[in-house]
């Protein structure tokens, strides 16, 4: 049998295709100048790393609903829950082993392993009933209120405690001063990364920026031509052969990888987990507002969206009062579902994309396609 | 406590919450059933009935009259929001369920804005008025004169006596009576006509002259104002602040989901007998919250079992009889 063998490397041209906004070198320009931007930000423009880094792990959870929402159509209106429990994992772990080994590897790799059983599990009882649409929507926004509501009565520290770690009731994770900051090799050597400095910061934009680029490439591939199929028919999609039920699967807990990530991150950022913080509905809104008005279907949008509307939101508590910001941040949602159902940032690319004539765009193609269906 | 109060009791606890889930669930399942749109905005809905009938009792208002007002209050609110942003959203399930919590989250916060985290709490109707179960008494409704009668010995209850306030069974009277007015508005009124043609057919409806903007416009109104009639009669029972009624959209959501759309008044009906049985069982035996948990996983295996909803299995069972 004779393969058609591929270059070792030609997975990276993965990195641009149609699943991906942004292709040749307008759009690779503009994003090297973000990049060095970025990096230069806490030293050149008085970026404060401990108010912009809280935007960075907002990047990784509005990826994770970009890709199950806007790739694959599974809207979740609880996606906080896989966030909270990532954030609760690391830091019940940390708390425990921190003494002992001096740094968090395990605590980071229990804060993405527990979200994504706890996905898998979830997931296959919901796919495998085809539950669809709305069900899943507000089933994932019912588990993470039942989530809340059992963290704000665990305050018994003799009951609700693993190891060292008090569950704390509505104070959330006790004792909190003991929750580490990302640590990593041993013993004396170990790197510990305070999340209000900018070595968190450098080391989350790193992060972000690796798994952006992988990201784009697993969308570009066959998984992520897949993943718009189930979105676009599902029934289609399953008479040419394929599982439905585990593709959703698969991407369920793949999406549950990135929030745990991002709730870890956020964990150890702060130092701090709480169950208002985590699972209550207004921290599983803004989740769906970063998307929905950045642009769902495409992964760059949704996090450009993340971290705009962060900058946003931080603006608007720092020269006004929370409950504005809170109520303007509604008014965005909806404004911008109205306006540019599709999200504001796809709207300004596909603009910007006319302009040069190189961004294609597979969006407004799906939608053609999708319409000349009858 | 011998039987007869623990079964009384129980069945006391029942009705109870029943009630809750029939008032809460009512509005939000004309609206999806007719419509397919899941108005997360719901809850908010009632808290803007509650708030109306706050203000109108601190003003003097005598209750059932405040009540009504936030009916119609939250029925023009209901009205406007759907005139102004829902309409767009029609055969869009996703990406209404999006906008009406954006909604949600707007209304909630300009009345924390407005009036403040919380409302000084309104006083429950005819709490005077006690049922006595058990003991020597048997069963006697009571007003406070009789009660302070029965406690006059002992200073307290005599002992296996239970007491229930007569509020919670009104409620439940007024949550059957509404379901009934629903039922003859949809299946004998003029307008129910109008409105079962447009949802089933809308291009047909307005070629034949029915002002398809105009019904889906009412409807949408309805199932607000009875949002609002909710709201205020849960007013007089809990504490009223902007965030109210986030506590009643994800139940209510559930308890129309499992009735489904294919016959909105019975399939309500039989959800709310099946979740309301579990919620009273399981908050008996074991805690509120366990209660809470078993009647969502009530939900999930009925919908398991029958995924169109209780309803949607009657029909199909019956197509299956004919």
């Amino acid at each position: 049998m004779t393969m058609y063998k591929r270059h070792p490397l030609a997975f990276l041209g993965l990195i641009e295709g149609p699943q991906t906004m942004g292709r040749g070198w307008p759009f690779w320009l503009c994003f090297a100048i973000i990049v060095v931007l970025a990096f230069l930000a806490p030293t050149q423009f008085g970026i404060k790393p401990y108010r912009v880094n809280e935007f960075l792990v907002s990047g990784f959870l509005a990826a994770s609903l970009s890709i199950l929402w806007g790739y694959a159509g599974i809207l979740s209106l609880g996606q906080a829950a896989f966030f909270g429990v990532g954030g609760y994992v690391y830091g019940i772990i940390g708390i425990n082993l921190f003494e002992v080994t001096g740094n968090t590897h395990l605590a980071l790799v229990g804060g993405i392993l527990a979200p994504t059983v706890f996905a898998a599990v979830v997931g296959a009882v919901m796919f495998y009933a085809r539950l669809k649409g709305v069900y899943i929507a507000i089933l994932m926004l019912v588990l993470s209120l039942l989530l809340e509501t059992f963290m704000l009565q665990t305050a018994d520290p003799n009951v609700y405690h693993v190891g060292d770690a008090l569950l704390g009731g509505a104070n959330g994770l006790r004792p909190a001063s003991d929750i580490p900051s990302i640590a990593f090799g041993w013993g004396e050597a170990a790197l510990e990364i305070n999340g209000r400095r900018e070595g968190f910061y450098y080391f989350a934009l790193t992060l972000l920026i690796v798994v952006y680029l992988g990201l784009r490439m697993l969308l570009n591939s066959s998984f992520g031509y897949l993943l718009v199929a189930v979105r676009e028919d599902s029934d289609r999609t399953e008479t040419f052969g394929y599982d439905v039920r585990r593709i959703k699967l698969a991407v369920f807990c793949l999406s549950a990888v990135l929030a745990g990530l991002a709730g870890s991150l956020d964990t150890a950022r702060i130092n701090r987990v709480d169950p208002e913080l985590v699972f209550s509905v207004s921290a599983n809104i803004m989740v769906v507002i970063w998307v929905a008005v950045g642009g769902r279907k495409d992964l760059t949008t949704a996090i450009l969206g993340a971290i705009s509307l962060e900058w946003v939101y931080l603006w608007l508590t720092t020269s006004g009062s929370p409950e504005y910001a809170t109520l303007v941040m509604g008014g965005i949602l909806v404004v911008a579902m109205l306006i540019a159902p599709e999200g504001l940032f796809v709207w300004i690319g596909t603009r910007l994309g006319k302009l040069s004539g190189r961004v294609r765009r597979p969006l407004a193609k799906a939608k053609e396609a999708h319409q000349c269906r009858p | 406590m011998d039987a007869f109060t623990q079964i009384f009791g129980f069945a006391f606890q029942y009705l109870d919450s029943a009630a809750y889930l029939i008032l809460a669930a009512l509005g939000l399942s004309i609206i999806f059933g007719m419509m397919g749109v899941i108005n997360m905005a719901h809850g908010e809905l009632m808290m803007v009935g509650a708030y109306i009938t706050a203000l109108c009792m601190y003003a003097g208002v005598p209750a059932p009259i405040a009540i009504l007002l936030a009916g119609v209050g939250a029925g023009l609110v209901g009205m406007v929001l759907e005139r102004l942003i829902i309409r767009h959203f029609y055969k869009q399930i996703l990406s209404s369920l999006v906008v009406t919590w954006g909604l949600s989250m707007i209304i909630s916060q300009l009345f924390l804005i407005m009036f403040g985290p919380n409302m000084p709490s309104l006083p429950t109707p005819y709490s005077d008025i006690k049922i006595l179960v058990g003991g020597d008494i048997g069963l006697a409704i009571v007003g406070a004169k009789g009660f302070a009668q029965v406690t006059a010995d002992t200073g307290r209850m005599p002992l296996g006596v239970e007491s229930f306030g007569i509020y919670r069974l009104i409620m439940f009277v007024v949550a059957v009576l509404m379901v009934l007015a629903v039922w003859l508005l949809l299946q004998k009124s003029e307008f129910g006509a109008r409105a079962r043609a447009t949802m089933d057919n809308p291009t047909m409806a307005n070629a034949l002259g029915i002002s398809t903007p105009r019904i889906y416009a009412l409807t949408f109104g309805l199932g607000s104002a009875l949002a609002g009639l909710a709201g205020g009669l849960f007013a007089l029972t809990s504490a009223i602040t902007p965030y109210f009624g986030a506590a009643y959209t994800a139940r209510a959501f559930i308890t129309v989901v499992v009735g489904g759309a294919a016959g909105i008044i019975n399939g309500l009906v039989a959800s709310v007998a099946a979740l309301g049985g579990v919620q009273t069982v399981l908050s008996n035996m074991f805690s509120v919250y366990i209660g809470f948990v078993g009647m969502i996983a009530a939900a999930f295996l009925i919908l398991l079992f029958m995924p169109t909803g209780i309803s949607g299995y009657i029909e199909k069972l019956k197509g299956r009889s004919r």
